[in-house]
C-alpha cells in the first residue's frame, strides 16, 4: 500500500503562477510515500514545496528547469515494481509510444513516467506501462491545445498498481482509476 | 506459575488459571450462581463471536470494493479524497491511530526475551487496541491503555502454556483418535477396537494413565473439560485456547475499560470529561485522586497535611498509578498478584444508606474502587518516613513517582485490605467537599500573606485558573445546602453572595473532622462583662465569618505555634467536644488559623496596631478553656484564642477606638474601608475578603442577637450590624 505521486511540467513561474487551489488542498503531507516529478518545475521553490509533501522526491531534468543538476533519467524500485522517470523532450518524436517503449526497455522498468506533452496518457504494452501525468498546472504547451491540469497518484500494492488520475476539468476535479497488474516473469 | 488464593466460592478449580480467574472477576465469565463448565464455554464463545464480527467490520481494506459494486464513483473514494467517510479516509485515520499505538508498543516491556516484544504478541496487541479505540471513538487511544492490555494477554498466554503442559502429561485425554486409523489386516483376530494398539504415542512413563476423567485432580480435570473440543460450543468454546487468545484478550480489555456494568471503569480515568453524575465537574482521575487523598487524611492525617502543605497534589503521582492500575510501579509478577486481588473484589456499586447519589466519589464507588484507593494509600504510607522528612514538593513527588521496586507486595496488599472497609465508608461521605478541601488548601497558604516561611512553594497556585475555584465554590455550596443542617444555612448563603467576586476562594472544612483529630470547641464563658462580651462577641463573629477559609486544622495549629511561640499553647486539644455542630467544630478549626490570617492581613493593612484591649482579653483567658454547652451564645471560639491574641488585638483595637458595641461593626467596616484605601497595591480580593468577613460578622451578630433573645445591647448591635451590611453592599455594588 504505497502511494506514489507523479506530476510534472508545472512551469512555475514562467507559464503558471501556482498549482490549482483544488489540487493544493488535496495534496497534504503524510499520505504520500514517494513523489516523482518528470521535470520543468522550474524553480527551487517548487522543489521545496514538493519536498514538504514527502521527503522522498525524485526529479528528472526538463528543458526549462533552473537546476541543472537533475539527471536526465532516473530509476527506482517501489515494492515489486521498477519505475523509470524521464522528462521526454529527449525522446523524439515527442510522445511517440514506440520510442518511449524503447526507452523503457533501455531502462528496464515496468512503469515509465514521462512528461513534456502536457497531456495525460497511460499506455499499456507488453513490456509495461507508460504513464504521462500531464501538466499539474495546466501550463501552455506548444504541442497540445486545451491543457487541463492533471496529475497521477499510483497505489502500488504487491503485484497490482492502481492508477488514479486527477484532472481539473471546468473547475471540477475529476478522478479516474486504472488497474494494472504485473505479470511475474 | 505462582498460585493465587481465591476467596471466591465455587471457583476453586480455577485457582491456578489466572486467565479464567480474571475473566470471572472482570465479569466476562458468569460468576454467580456457580456456573457449569458448559455455561462458561458458551459465554466465552459468544464473546469471541462478537470480536470476530467487530474485526470484520472495522478493519478496513480500501482495495476491497464495498457491496461488490464498483465504488460509488472514484471521485469519492480515491486516496486523496477529502471526504471523511470514504474508505480511504477511514484507512488513513486507522493508519494514524496505528502509528500512535505502535509508538507505545515498541516501548512495552522492552527487555530482551520479553514475551511482549515478540511479533505475534505485538500484532495482537496492536489489533486489539486499534479495534477498541475504533469502537470507542470518544476515548481514542491514550498512552497507558497498552499497559493495561499487556498483562491480560500475558495471563492468557500463561494459561495456554499451562494447558499445553497438561496436554503433554495427559495425552490420552486430549488425543483425538479419529485420524489415521489404518485398517489392520492381520490374521489374528485381534479386537479392532483395541485402542491401545492404535495409540501411536509413546507410553507416558511419567504420569499414570488415568483412563477415567474423574481420576484426575480437579484442576487438571477442569482444564481438560474447559478445553475439550467436543464440549459445548465445540472449538469456539474451548476456554483456554491459543487460537482465540486475541478474542479473549479483547473481551477482557473491554470489560476492564468499560467496567462491565460495575463502577470502576478504567476508561473513565482516561477521559478528561467529568464522570456521569459527578457534581464537581472534574475529570474522574482528579476525583479519584482526591478521594484517595481524603482516605489518606482519615488514616494518617499528619502525612496528609504535610503533603498538602507542600502543595503535592494527588493527581501528580496518582494519575499514573490509577491509569495503569499500578502497572508501572511493580514488576510483572508482582503486578499479577496485585491484579488478582483487585479483580477478586466485587465491582458493583456500593449501596448507601440514603440514596444520595450526589454525595460520593462516583468513580471509585465499589469494593474494587475502595481497594484501589486503599492500595494507593498504603503505597503512600510505605514512603511515610521519607516523605515526612523532605521539605519540598519536588523531592516528595520524586519519591512518590519513583516508587521503590523491592517492596514486599503482600504487606502492601494486606494493609490495603485492612483499609478497604474504611475506604468504602469514606467514599460515601461527603467526599466531594473534601475534593475541594484537598485541592484547595495549598492556595490557603498563598493567601495567608505573612504566614510562615517561604518553604512552602506557592508556585503551584498559579496554575489554577480563577473560575476553577469559583465553580468549586458554587458546587460546594450547593452540596452544603443539602447536607448540612439548618444552622449553617445562613452562613453559606452569605458566602455565596460575595464569593463570586472573590477569586481563589477556598472552601471550608465543614465536614466531619477526621477522627484522629480532636477538636475542641471552646465557648465563651457566660459572664464576662457585657462590654467585653460584646467585644468578643463581634470578634468571634468575625472569626466565625471567616470559616470559609480553609486551612488544615493541624496545619494552622502548627503554623500558629511557630508564629507566636508562646509555649503554653496547647497543641492538642484533648477535651472531647460537647454536643456541637459540625459547623462549630470546623469553624473552630478554621477560626484558629484564620485568626492568624486575619491578624496578618490586618497587620499589613494597618501599621502600628497597638495591642489594645489586653485587659479585656485577659479577663477572659481562664474561662476560655472551659468547655461549656453554650446554646445561648451559640458561638464557638477556638481554643487557640490565646494564640490569636495578637490577631484579636488588632481587631479589638479598632473596637476600643471606635467605642463599644455597635461601634464594633463600624470599626470593622472602617477598617475594611481603610484597608482598601491604604493597600492599593494589595490584592483587591484581600479587601473584598475583609468586606465579606465584615458582612458575615454582622450577620453573625444578628444571629446571636436573636439567639440570645435580644437583650438591649443586642438590639442595638443588630441594628448597627444591619446598617453595616447595607453600607457594605453599597460598597460592593459600586465596585
Amino acid at each position: 500500500m504505497v502511494l506514489v505521486l507523479a506530476l510534472g511540467d508545472l512551469h512555475i513561474p514562467h507559464r503558471a503562477p501556482d498549482l490549482p487551489a483544488k489540487f493544493k488542498s488535496m495534496l497534504v503531507p503524510g499520505k504520500i510515500q514517494h513523489v516523482i516529478c518528470t521535470g520543468n518545475l522550474c524553480i527551487k521553490e517548487v522543489h521545496d514545496y514538493l519536498k514538504t509533501l514527502c521527503p522522498d522526491l525524485h526529479i528528472t531534468r526538463g528543458e526549462y528547469d533552473d537546476d541543472a543538476r537533475y539527471p536526465d533519467t532516473k530509476t527506482l524500485t517501489i515494492g515489486q515494481f521498477k519505475l523509470g522517470i524521464c522528462h521526454g523532450h529527449q525522446v523524439i518524436p515527442w510522445g511517440d509510444l514506440d520510442s518511449l517503449a524503447m526507452l523503457q526497455r533501455q531502462l528496464d522498468v515496468d512503469i515509465l513516467v514521462t512528461g513534456h506533452s502536457h497531456q495525460f496518457t497511460a499506455y499499456k504494452h507488453e513490456a509495461g506501462v507508460v504513464i504521462n501525468p500531464g501538466s499539474a498546472t495546466g501550463a501552455f504547451s506548444s504541442i497540445t491545445y486545451d491543457v487541463n491540469p492533471s496529475f497521477v497518484l499510483m497505489d502500488i500494492d504487491g503485484l497490482r498498481v492502481v492508477v488514479y488520475v486527477y484532472e481539473l476539468i471546468d473547475g471540477e476535479v475529476k478522478v479516474d482509476k486504472i488497474d494494472f497488474k504485473k505479470t511475474t516473469n | 506459575m505462582p498460585e493465587t488464593t481465591s476467596s471466591r466460592g465455587g471457583s476453586h478449580c480455577y485457582v491456578e488459571l489466572r486467565g479464567v480467574q480474571w475473566r470471572l472477576g472482570l465479569g466476562i465469565l458468569p460468576s454467580s450462581p456457580s456456573p457449569s463448565i458448559d455455561d462458561l464455554r458458551r459465554v466465552t464463545a459468544n464473546y469471541r463471536r462478537r470480536y470476530a464480527a467487530l474485526r470484520k467490520q472495522l478493519l478496513v481494506d480500501p482495495h476491497v470494493p464495498k457491496d461488490g459494486s464498483n465504488s460509488p464513483g472514484v471521485v469519492m473514494d480515491n486516496p486523496l479524497s477529502q471526504n471523511p467517510d470514504s474508505m480511504w479516509g477511514r484507512f488513513f485515520r486507522n493508519a494514524e491511530l496505528e502509528k500512535m499505538v505502535d509508538q507505545d508498543l515498541t516501548r512495552l516491556y522492552p527487555e530482551t526475551g520479553s514475551y511482549f516484544q515478540t511479533t505475534g504478541c505485538q500484532a495482537m496487541l496492536r489489533r486489539i487496541l486499534l479495534l477498541w479505540c475504533l469502537s470507542h471513538p470518544e476515548y481514542g487511544y491514550r498512552q497507558g491503555m497498552h499497559e493495561l492490555l499487556a498483562p491480560l494477554l500475558y495471563v492468557l498466554h500463561v494459561d495456554v502454556e499451562r494447558l499445553s503442559e497438561v496436554e503433554k502429561s495427559h495425552k490420552d485425554h486430549f488425543a483425538d483418535k479419529f485420524d489415521g486409523f489404518t485398517y489392520h489386516e492381520n490374521g489374528d483376530s485381534t479386537y479392532k477396537l483395541d485402542f491401545k494398539k492404535f495409540d501411536g504415542s509413546d507410553s507416558d512413563k511419567s504420569s499414570a494413565k488415568a483412563n477415567n476423567l474423574t481420576e484426575l485432580d480437579p484442576v487438571t480435570q477442569t482444564i481438560v473439560l474447559l478445553s475439550d473440543p467436543y464440549g459445548a460450543e465445540s472449538e469456539l468454546g474451548i476456554v483456554l485456547s491459543k487460537k482465540f487468545m486475541e478474542h479473549d484478550a479483547y473481551s477482557m480489555f473491554d470489560a476492564l475499560m468499560s467496567g462491565a456494568h460495575g463502577v470502576v471503569s478504567m476508561a473513565e480515568f482516561f477521559s478528561p470529561s467529568p464522570y456521569g453524575s459527578s457534581l464537581t465537574g472534574f475529570s474522574p482521575v482528579i476525583e479519584a485522586s482526591s478521594a484517595m487523598y481524603h482516605l489518606l487524611s482519615v488514616v494518617d492525617s499528619p502525612l496528609h497535611t504535610h503533603l498538602v502543605e507542600l502543595g503535592v497534589e494527588p493527581q501528580y503521582f496518582s494519575l499514573r498509578w490509577l491509569r495503569v492500575l499500578f502497572g508501572r510501579e511493580f514488576s510483572l509478577e508482582d503486578l499479577l498478584l496485585l491484579w488478582d486481588e483487585i479483580f477478586a473484589c466485587d465491582n458493583t456499586k456500593c449501596k448507601k444508606v440514603e440514596a444520595e447519589e450526589s454525595s460520593n466519589c462516583g468513580v471509585l464507588d465499589s469494593p474494587r474502587g475502595a481497594f484501589i484507593s486503599a492500595f494507593a494509600v498504603s503505597m503512600i504510607l510505605k514512603l511515610r518516613a521519607s516523605l515526612l522528612a523532605t521539605g519540598n514538593a519536588t523531592s516528595c513527588l520524586q519519591k512518590l513517582v519513583n516508587f521503590p521496586n523491592d517492596v514486599n507486595l503482600e504487606k502492601l496488599v494486606a494493609k490495603a485490605k485492612s483499609l478497604q472497609a474504611l475506604a468504602a465508608e469514606v467514599n460515601s461521605l461527603n467526599s466531594i467537599m473534601l475534593v475541594h478541601n484537598e485541592v484547595k488548601p495549598a492556595s490557603a497558604r498563598g493567601h495567608s500573606l505573612s504566614l510562615d516561611s517561604s518553604s512552602y512553594p506557592r508556585t503551584l497556585l498559579n496554575v489554577v485558573p480563577e473560575s476553577y475555584w469559583e465553580e468549586k465554590w458554587r458546587v460546594l455550596h450547593n452540596e452544603e445546602e443539602h447536607k448540612q443542617g439548618v444552622g449553617k444555612e445562613e452562613v453559606p448563603k452569605i458566602r455565596k453572595g460575595w464569593s463570586e467576586r472573590v477569586k481563589l476562594r477556598l472552601s471550608r472544612t465543614e465536614t466531619d473532622p477526621p477522627p484522629l483529630m480532636k477538636t475542641v470547641s471552646i465557648k465563651l464563658p457566660e459572664e464576662p462583662s457585657s462590654v467585653i462580651r460584646s467585644l468578643f462577641g463581634s470578634d468571634e463573629n468575625k472569626e466565625n465569618s471567616v470559616c470559609d477559609e480553609v486551612v488544615e486544622q493541624q496545619g494552622s495549629v502548627e503554623v500558629a505555634d511557630k508564629k507566636f511561640g508562646s509555649g503554653e499553647i496547647p497543641l492538642n486539644f484533648s477535651d472531647p467536644p460537647s454536643p456541637i455542630h459540625g459547623l462549630e467544630n470546623s469553624s473552630v478549626a478554621s477560626n484558629s488559623s484564620v485568626d492568624e490570617n486575619e491578624a496578618e492581613s490586618c497587620g499589613t493593612h494597618r501599621e502600628g496596631c497597638p495591642p489594645v484591649g489586653v485587659s479585656a482579653v485577659s479577663n477572659g483567658p481562664p474561662s476560655e478553656y472551659d468547655i461549656q454547652n453554650d446554646e445561648s451564645t451559640g458561638k464557638s471560639v477556638a481554643g487557640v484564642k490565646e494564640r490569636s491574641f495578637s490577631g484579636k488585638f488588632l481587631w479589638l483595637r479598632k473596637f476600643e477606638q471606635n467605642g463599644v458595641e455597635g461601634a464594633t461593626c463600624e470599626g470593622c467596616d472602617n477598617s475594611c474601608e481603610s484597608s482598601k484605601g491604604e493597600t492599593v497595591d494589595q490584592n483587591t480580593m484581600v479587601s473584598l475578603r475583609n468586606l465579606g468577613e465584615a458582612m458575615l460578622e454582622n450577620i453573625q451578630v444578628i444571629e446571636s442577637v436573636f439567639e440570645t433573645g435580644s437583650p438591649e445591647n443586642g438590639k442595638v448591635t443588630a441594628m448597627s450590624a444591619l446598617n453595616e451590611l447595607r453600607k457594605i453592599s453599597n460598597l460592593l455594588s459600586q465596585m
